[in-house]
């Protein structure tokens, strides 16, 4: 008797979210089976790969990414940088230092900076705020609308400013939205639910249902992802739908194996190459999760998981 | 799980507006109460046109293309004793939101309907009765077997396309019979089979403020004893609200905050 | 795996003859099904129907122990797709791979102990060395290949599709339980012979899935259901197709020929490059790879491979935690203020990361608290004021001469009882978040406070 091996094809699909404009633009999720089944049925849209800068320039980031980037001295400067690394999809622009905690730069300051890199730059761009909730919702707001035009991703709505967020890009500016829970399947669908009750289309959302370095309570991604998918494709819950983008970047390169100096582990050997395995390892974790974008830094790392996704889809 | 599915029954003859606009071809009452059923959260809605000796194949075949052409393909249960007018019906059918549900095979008069679903791909509910009520779950299993049997013989997928359905019976009446049908939803969830029904029998004859909250509580109880599906007043909000809370605590839908307004 | 109600009524005669004491057949499986009749009861139940149902009854996946003692491993075992379904039974095995004709082969095996730390109470290392045969070294010569690997006392596996050269290896290491890595379509019933002989799991691949499957059926045919299966090296998209689809089958779809731990080589997938062979492992510890081959393992690698198998293995019923203790961060001595929190282990991770990233010598003090979280443990009476200050009592004050306590934000309450319990100390109020710590703790030492 030959292997019959049954599809496991669902009737229902990931909604497809498109970003960025023009030939560079690229669309996310849209897929009806589970992460990399291919078997199942054809993949239409790969996973994508953004390619995280920050407003905090260069200073510091570890040697690899510094060499890669060396000679850049502006913002736009960066950016172009960014979007022509081999296997990026698009480019992240993250406000850390708008942290009120921080270096609390001001908005007029970041949107000025995000108009630089908007204007730099072809690929697709998506924003990330300082986690701050208050700050994010005033920056998000003015960004988006710096911004018209670009079909820019806003990372993201919260449960604490997602009407002001949401408002401010989906409805205003009509950029796409991130809803944004942390690792909590219950919030990640009310949020969504919420943002669609304030009338923005959800084919205009993407979820960032949280992420953890590999070690880092990494279970609760996992699961998170897999009822996530389970819930959108097999209960066909409209409300669950919608693509999955996981920052990868900042979680694996903040915790201690990415962190700890050569000096301090001298049997643990090089400190950029732990960085890079953190994130590699840690972004095809969540790829194999459900992710359909990860978000990444080092040139190494985004190598390396664009080859593995062209590998596997 | 699947979420419960509920058949919103309120397109029926029995209902004189509805049997008026099925008699005068009038699509707007029709359309209307589909409208309504459908944002309470219908899933599938029962178009009732009784025995229509008349034009039972012509009729039918206009209320599906009326009620699909204005409601994205709603998928539709084809309640008629007329055979000729349910295969008219699933001639037009359009199965992208689901396929079509033959209503009803039993295991005496009607059990060509089941062949009826299996020769057009269809569901089909499966009252688990012969000539007249069972007397016992004995009886009710003699009659499931039966029809299993017949759709087995046609090779239908059958703990998926038959929906097996208990018969409700009314409490003022037959109150000791309740944890009898009760204890038979159990059975055909054990059996892993689906099942539905018309649940709101149960309360006939109650008093109209009486009816759901004593629905509510059937519901519940067959819910928690594996009903699939039952044939419902989807308008009827505290029951629906019921249905969605016991689809949460059944884990057959994630929770949201929100989950009763979705 | 339970059986349906229907399932057992298909094998029925159907003939509600009613010798088993139910009014139906469909009761009588009804019954069987809930347990509470024995299938024997049916007396026209067929041979074949009784076996169809004590084959459906057997557990979906084997579970195969290879290795002995220390170095001895469960396999397999699995009834769920999904972790959050229940909980993953057999942790991935990571191997490294070495040829029989490497050069600096004493090196590699070397290089394959370097790995070795301890993770929350778990010990990281390379548990089983992967022994490739060349194909052209003789027997003599591949043996004592495996004789020097086995010196390192980790788990051989032997990948060699000959049946000569493999019988020499597996005299020299059968006592230590080896997987011999090398039926295939083309020598599979010597190699069965000899694995089923000498006691040993055996490996299995094809040409691709559908090979690989009929030649399980055949192995199986022969007695010998000992088997783990190689997905092979033909491609990435290949391997991963066969990983998942072999679990898919066994688990959901109860098809049992695939019902066995698989072995996935990343080495032969992705050779010479490191960060792609991290990538796989890394996804093939999510997605069902059993012993997973490396052509090395270095630190880099491992933290964060190690990190991810100790959390996707972990039970979802038991919380991880850490030794409760004074951890001494950045340089942190008997002077340096201490803080406290639970004994869970992510909030541990979390706490100790962002102190560290704020270079103030501190020492964290973790107490028992029933590997909760913080608001979990105090609801639970598990983080009290008396916990706290009965474990500072007796294992800080011992130790630290520092008098300052930095407790969780979201315990604040505690702070009056603790300071009451413990004269002396000075107990400070933490942020509620841990991210806030880095900013708290150096604001704190501009100012002098520490």
């Amino acid at each position: 008797m030959p292997f019959n091996g049954k599809s496991g094809k669902f009737n229902a699909a990931i909604r497809t979210v498109e970003i960025g404009t023009g030939d560079k633009a690229v669309k996310l999720g849209g897929e009806n089976v589970l992460p990399f089944y291919t078997f199942d049925a054809p993949i239409e849209n790969a996973p994508k790969i953004g390619v995280m800068i920050t407003d905090m320039g260069l200073e510091n980031e570890v040697a690899g990414i510094k060499d890669y980037y060396n000679g850049c001295t502006s913002f736009a400067e960066i950016a172009k940088k960014a979007e022509e690394m081999p296997g990026a999809d698009f480019v992240v622009l993250r406000f850390e230092g708008a942290d009120p905690n921080g270096e609390n730069k001001s908005v007029e300051d970041c949107v000025a900076i995000a108009k630089e890199v908007g204007d730099a730059i072809t690929a697709p761009l998506v924003i990330e705020g300082c986690k701050n909730v208050e700050k994010d919702a005033e920056l998000f707001a003015k960004v988006a609308e710096a911004l018209q035009g670009k079909n820019v991703l806003i990372l993201s709505a919260r449960e604490e400013n997602y009407k002001g967020v949401a408002a401010a890009a989906g409805l205003a500016y009509n950029q796409k939205v991130g809803a944004e829970s942390a690792v909590d399947i219950n919030l990640a669908k009310q949020l969504n639910v919420l943002i669609g009750q304030l009338g923005v289309d959800q084919g205009n959302v993407v979820m960032n249902v949280g992420s953890a370095a590999a070690g880092y309570g990494f279970e609760y991604v996992v699961s998170t992802m897999d009822r996530i998918k389970a819930a959108a494709l097999s209960q066909n819950d409209a409300q669950l739908q919608m693509p999955i983008i996981t920052p990868v970047a900042e979680e694996a390169w903040s915790v201690k194996e990415a962190m700890a100096s050569e000096a301090d582990m001298p049997e643990w050997g090089s400190q950029e190459e732990r960085g890079i395995d953190m994130e590699v390892e840690t972004a095809a974790a969540v790829l194999a999760s459900g992710s359909n974008a990860v978000i990444l830094k080092h040139p190494t790392s985004v190598a390396t998981i664009s080859k593995l996704i062209k590998e596997l889809v | 799980m699947a979420k419960f599915v509920v058949i919103g029954e309120r397109l029926s003859t029995t209902a004189p507006a509805i049997n008026r606009a099925f008699t005068e071809r009038d699509p707007e009452p029709i359309l209307k109460r589909a409208k309504q059923q459908l944002d309470a959260g219908a899933t599938y809605l029962d178009v009732n046109i009784g025995p229509a000796e008349n034009d039972g194949p012509e009729l039918m075949k206009w209320a599906v293309e009326l009620l699909q052409g204005n409601f994205d393909n709603v998928p539709l249960a084809l309640d008629t004793s007329n055979v000729a007018a349910i295969e008219a019906g699933i001639s037009v059918y359009n199965r992208a939101k689901g396929k079509p549900i033959v209503n009803s095979a039993d295991a005496a008069g009607r059990i060509e309907y089941i062949d009826l679903a299996a020769a057009n791909d269809a569901i089909v509910i499966a009252l688990c009765n012969g000539e007249g009520i069972a007397k016992d779950n004995d009886e009710r299993m003699m009659y499931m077997q039966t029809m299993m049997e017949r759709g087995m013989e046609h090779g239908m997928a059958v703990d998926e396309d038959m929906w097996f359905d208990p018969l409700f019976l009314v409490i003022k009446g037959m109150q000791d019979k309740q944890m009898q049908v009760l204890e038979f939803i159990k059975m055909i969830s054990d059996m892993g089979m689906q099942s539905t029904g018309g649940l709101s029998n149960n309360s006939n004859g109650m008093p109209k403020h009486i009816r759901p909250i004593m629905d509510s509580a059937m519901v519940a109880m067959a819910m928690m004893n594996g009903l699939t599906s039952a044939i419902v007043n989807p308008n009827d909000l505290r029951l629906m609200e019921t249905i969605k809370s016991c689809d949460i605590i059944k884990n057959n839908n994630l929770y949201a905050d929100s989950y009763l307004e979705i | 795996m339970a059986l349906k109600g229907l399932d057992i009524f298909k094998l029925t005669p159907k003939t509600n003859c009613k010798e088993c004491g139910s009014p139906t057949c469909m009761a009588f499986a009804m019954k069987v099904a809930q347990g509470a009749v024995d299938i024997t009861k049916c007396p026209h139940m067929s041979d074949d129907a009784l076996a169809t149902l004590s084959e459906a009854t057997a557990p979906p996946m084997k579970t195969i122990k290879v290795g002995t003692g220390d170095a001895e491993y469960t396999l397999g075992g699995e009834t769920v797709l999904f972790r959050h379904e229940k909980t993953y039974v057999s942790k991935s095995r990571y191997a490294v791979s070495v040829s029989c004709c490497e050069e600096n082969m004493d090196a590699k095996f070397e290089a394959a102990k370097a790995v070795d730390y301890d993770r929350i109470g778990e010990r990281m290392h390379v548990e089983m060395l992967y022994l490739d045969y060349c194909g052209d070294c003789d027997a003599a010569g591949y043996a004592e290949f495996v004789k020097k690997a086995a010196e390192s006392g980790k788990t051989l596996v032997l990948g060699c599709t000959n049946v000569d050269v493999a019988k020499a290896a597996l005299d020299v290491c059968k006592d230590s339980k080896p997987i011999l890595d090398g039926a295939d379509a083309s020598n599979y019933e010597a190699m069965s012979k000899l694995a089923t002989e000498a006691g040993v799991v055996l490996g299995v691949r094809g040409a691709d899935i559908n090979e690989l499957y009929d030649t399980v059926a055949a192995i199986e045919k022969l007695g010998n259901k000992n088997l783990v299966l190689n997905v092979g090296t033909a491609s990435i998209k290949d391997a991963f197709a066969t990983t998942v689809q072999i679990r898919r089958a066994a688990l959901k779809n109860t098809d049992r020929t695939f019902g066995y731990p698989s072995i996935v080589n990343v080495g032969k997938l992705a050779p010479g490059d490191a960060a792609m062979q991290a990538a796989l492992a890394s996804l093939f510890t999510v997605k069902y790879g059993s012993i997973i081959v490396m052509e090395g393992m270095n630190y880099a690698q491992a933290l964060p491979l190690y990190g991810l198998r100790q959390n996707v293995f972990t039970d979802p019923q038991k919380p991880m935690k850490v030794e409760p203790g004074i951890y001494a961060l950045n340089g942190g001595d008997e002077n340096s203020v201490c803080l406290t929190t639970v004994d869970f282990a992510l909030t541990y991770f979390v706490v100790s990361g962002e102190l560290e990233r704020s270079g103030v010598p501190c020492n964290l003090v973790i107490s028992d608290a029933g590997g909760l979280s913080v608001l979990t443990a105090w609801a639970a009476g598990k983080l009290s004021s008396t916990s706290v200050s009965k474990f500072i009592i007796e294992n800080v004050e011992p130790k630290v001469k520092s008098r300052k306590l930095i407790i969780p934000g979201k315990v604040a309450v505690l702070k009056g009882d603790i300071e009451a319990k413990l004269p002396g100390w000075e107990v400070i109020v933490a942020p509620n978040e841990a991210v806030q710590l880095v900013k708290f703790l150096k604001d704190m030492q501009a100012n002098g406070e520490i």
